[in-house]
């Protein structure tokens, strides 16, 4: 488990009269997730790549579990952090297996030991290893792809993960399965992930924080989703975070913890599947016409989702 | 006396021209591409510096291969020598030339995350980039390699190995009895040469391309 501490990270281009990123300080703790959004430009892939070296802050510390990711040799300090980027970039003349082994390889793994980790990382990833390890990138699909870079940046488990857009080049019905995919993966593993993206609704759904970035880079909020959502620090938040904010924080609450009382058969409610969000409920209130809904074995009205809503801007 | 009957007497030394010619071109083109590729990889990021090195290899080409020839004699003698400088001089600009766009061709998403997984520029290089651009480099060399057998006849005018030397007498005693048998003898065998290199070139493509790329 490592932790990330920027602290004042600035980086200056030659002949640039501003710096592409101003005096950044961001605590990351170990095993979060968090997302930096903002619009292009901002600067968030630069701030990004400056906590793998690939670009070498002006000024200020970055601080990977405590040391300072200057004094590390940065061949060596990128062979221990996990990189996906959203062009994924896997190695055509490669199998699928031996990208994976490619990290392990340099980090002087034996072959067996390799070989069976990039199979145990495919199974991770939902790909059947003796149907894909022995395969060419060119014969996987686009979201296919994405989860053999996934498997190839956690080879040698990475405790930080860096991830620029990783699923911003996939149609939207794959994006939606890699994020869920990747929810559980994070779950299971808790590694502390850097994700990059200009999609505020990715942000909300995949982060345990989100810093909110605008021009060189500079924070406007650093929070929860929820309260992201619930009250924006300034009016730029607020128009990155869109409209139908009360929606979107409905989505972050499980349906199943709002308060409800318990159900009785004979109402004949409709009933929200199982995994369902406060936003299902309700979409199902609307669609059915009801102000009540059976959640489990309780019931789970409007008055009480809006009352929610009110706790939640209260805190 | 036919072409047939010339043939059947002077097979053996034919043959032995034959694979003189064959050995000197296999000679400089392997060496031109151990060169052609260093400077390729040297050079490829830069625009200028390959730049300057197609066109030096360019303007090389231009050099009449005969005054080529005339001007190592000084440095280098006869025979042999010679023949493989020019013509390990006259193979460099294909060669060159393709590795740079081989290079230049790989894709900047590959070398990110190349680079994103901490490979050196030197394994990078090795595992990665030449791998991809291989193809592309072998076209080069076939290029080169059929160029060659051409102007490696020119080489019998320095005493160099090869079917030139057939040529050569078959052109100097024109009007004599064997003159012409001479000159088609040796041309035939460039040509048969030539097209049997260009047949083992489409095989060591399949052999070397990496399965990957022909998916």
């Amino acid at each position: 488990m490592s932790d990330i501490k920027l602290v004042d990270v600035t980086k200056q281009y030659e002949g640039q009269p501003q710096p592409a990123v101003d005096a950044v300080s961001l605590d990351i703790a170990a095993g979060e997730l968090v997302v930096f959004v903002g619009p292009s430009g901002c600067g968030k892939t630069t701030t990004m790549k400056m906590i793998n070296r690939l670009i070498e802050p002006t000024s200020g510390q970055i601080l990977l579990g405590g040391a300072d990711v200057m004094s590390i040799e940065p061949n060596e300090l990128r062979r221990h952090i996990g990189y996906v980027i959203q062009q994924i970039g896997l190695f055509p003349h490669m199998t699928i297996s031996e990208n994976i082994q490619l990290v392990p390889g340099l980090l002087g793994w034996n072959r067996d030991r390799s070989r069976r980790r990039a199979d145990e990382l495919l199974d991770l990833v939902g790909l059947d290893p003796a149907a894909y390890r022995d395969r060419y990138p060119r014969q996987l699909s686009g979201g296919q792809q994405q989860r053999v870079g996934v498997a190839r940046a956690l080879a040698a488990d990475p405790p930080v993960m860096l991830m620029d857009e990783p699923f911003g080049a996939t149609d939207p019905i794959t994006r939606e399965r890699l994020q869920k995919e990747f929810l559980r993966l994070q779950a299971e593993l808790r590694k502390t992930i850097v994700f990059v993206t200009h999609d505020f609704d990715e942000a909300v759904k995949l982060g345990d924080r989100i810093a909110v970035l605008k021009e060189r880079s500079r924070v406007a909020q650093y929070d929860t989703p929820a309260r992201i959502l619930a009250a924006p620090a300034d009016d730029y938040v607020a128009s990155f975070a869109g409209s139908a904010t009360a929606i979107k924080r409905l989505a972050l609450i499980p349906a199943v913890r709002l308060p409800g009382e318990p159900l009785d058969e004979r109402d004949g409610l409709p009933v929200l599947e199982r995994g369902g969000s406060a936003r299902d409920a309700l979409d199902l209130m609307v669609r059915r016409g009801t102000s009540r809904v059976a959640v489990g074995d309780r019931t789970v009205d409007f008055a009480m989702i809006c009352a929610l809503l009110e706790d939640e801007h209260g805190r | 006396m036919d072409f047939s009957r010339y043939l059947e007497r002077r097979w053996d030394d034919l043959l032995e021209q034959a694979v003189q010619h064959a050995a000197v071109v296999a000679l400089s083109v392997l060496l031109a591409t151990a060169i052609g590729v260093l400077v390729g990889v040297l050079t490829w990021r830069s625009a200028r510096a390959s730049g300057a090195a197609i066109s030096v290899s360019a303007a090389l080409l231009t050099i009449p291969s005969l005054a080529l020839l005339a001007l190592l004699i000084p440095l280098l003698g006869l025979g042999w020598a010679p023949t493989v400088v020019a013509l390990v001089v006259y193979s460099l600009l294909p060669i060159i030339r393709n590795t740079v766009a081989g290079l230049r061709g790989v894709d900047p998403a590959i070398l990110e995350s190349a680079r994103g997984m901490g490979l050196t520029g030197r394994q990078t290089m090795w595992r990665i980039q030449l791998p991809l651009a291989w193809p592309i480099i072998l076209t080069g060399v076939r290029v080169s390699t059929q160029m060659l057998f051409a102007i490696a006849t020119i080489a019998a005018y320095v005493a160099g190995p090869g079917l030139g030397n057939e040529i050569l007498s078959g052109l100097a005693g024109l009007g004599s009895a064997n003159a012409l048998n001479k000159a088609v003898a040796g041309t035939a065998g460039v040509v048969l040469l030539a097209l049997a290199f260009d047949l083992a070139f489409v095989g060591l493509r399949r052999v070397t391309t990496p399965r990957g790329l022909r998916v």
